[in-house]
């Protein structure tokens, strides 16, 4: 976890934001796939947020209200900024019958690289599969809160999640 | 001859240890369940720039208090 600076306005934003830095900066990274337009994003998630304090409801947790402000603003970004995502409208029904099995562990022989293999991976999704497994990844959230932030049932978030790895694991085999 | 075996067998030693160093230096490979799993360890190991701490810091500076959520306000609480 990133160590918060001393003072962040008050010590309950501080601790918003050393409890969550590291998730939405994350979620920003790989959503955009640009480190520097990630930091900018993460900024303005939690500026944003800090603004809006007083209209979090309680609803549900922290960290979910963070993602959906910051699913917005990086939706907002990539509206804003076509063309990177070459391949991100592409069918996902194109990976249905990819030749990687969802059963099958990923292997890698070098960790160094790692992230620039993930990113081309996420890079070849449909933004849908990539938030999808971005969330499901983050262990704080269950598959209802997961489901709530992308618009789907839980049961259509499992269904979507296993074709979701099966794409991933067919375009991170093809990074190698 | 024996002063070129001797000569030998010590660069022996030094090849087998730069070859034991080689060995330890090489990252092992890693082996993940699924993709969600992957990108945890990727995740734990992306660090988060200070630079976005030190920005907030300052734009917050720049704004007015965060005002507690109204249910805070009605049933007590410090923490957002």
């Amino acid at each position: 976890m990133a160590e918060p600076p001393a003072d962040l306005a008050s010590p309950e934003f501080s601790r918003l934001y050393a409890e969550n830095n590291r998730a939405i900066y994350y979620l920003a990274l790989r959503f955009l796939g640009d480190p520097e337009k990630a930091e900018d994003a993460t900024h303005d998630v939690f500026l944003k947020a800090f603004r809006k304090l007083d209209q979090f409801r309680g609803e549900a947790s922290m960290r979910t209200w963070l993602y959906r402000i910051a699913i917005n603003h990086c939706q907002n970004l990539c509206r804003a900024w076509h063309g990177r995502h070459v391949f991100s409208n592409v069918d996902d029904a194109v990976w249905e019958n990819a030749a990687a099995k969802t059963d099958s562990p990923l292997r890698v022989l070098e960790t160094k690289e790692l992230g620039q293999r993930i990113q081309k991976a996420l890079d070849g999704l449909s933004d849908e599969y990539r938030l999808l497994l971005l969330l499901v990844a983050d262990e704080e959230l269950s598959y209802e809160q997961v489901g709530a932030l992308v618009g789907q049932s839980p049961d259509a978030v499992r269904g979507k999640l296993h074709r979701a790895r099966k794409a991933f694991a067919a375009l991170f085999e093809k990074t190698a | 001859m024996k002063h070129q075996s001797k000569l030998s067998e010590e660069q022996l030693q030094q090849s087998r240890q730069v070859g034991t160093e080689q060995q330890t230096q090489q990252p092992a490979a890693r082996e993940f369940a699924n993709a969600e799993e992957m990108l945890r360890y990727d995740a734990a190991h992306t660090p988060v720039p200070p630079a976005i701490a030190q920005r907030l810091q300052k734009s917050t500076s720049e704004l007015p208090p965060p005002k507690l959520a109204w249910w805070k306000r009605l049933f007590g609480g410090t923490h957002p």
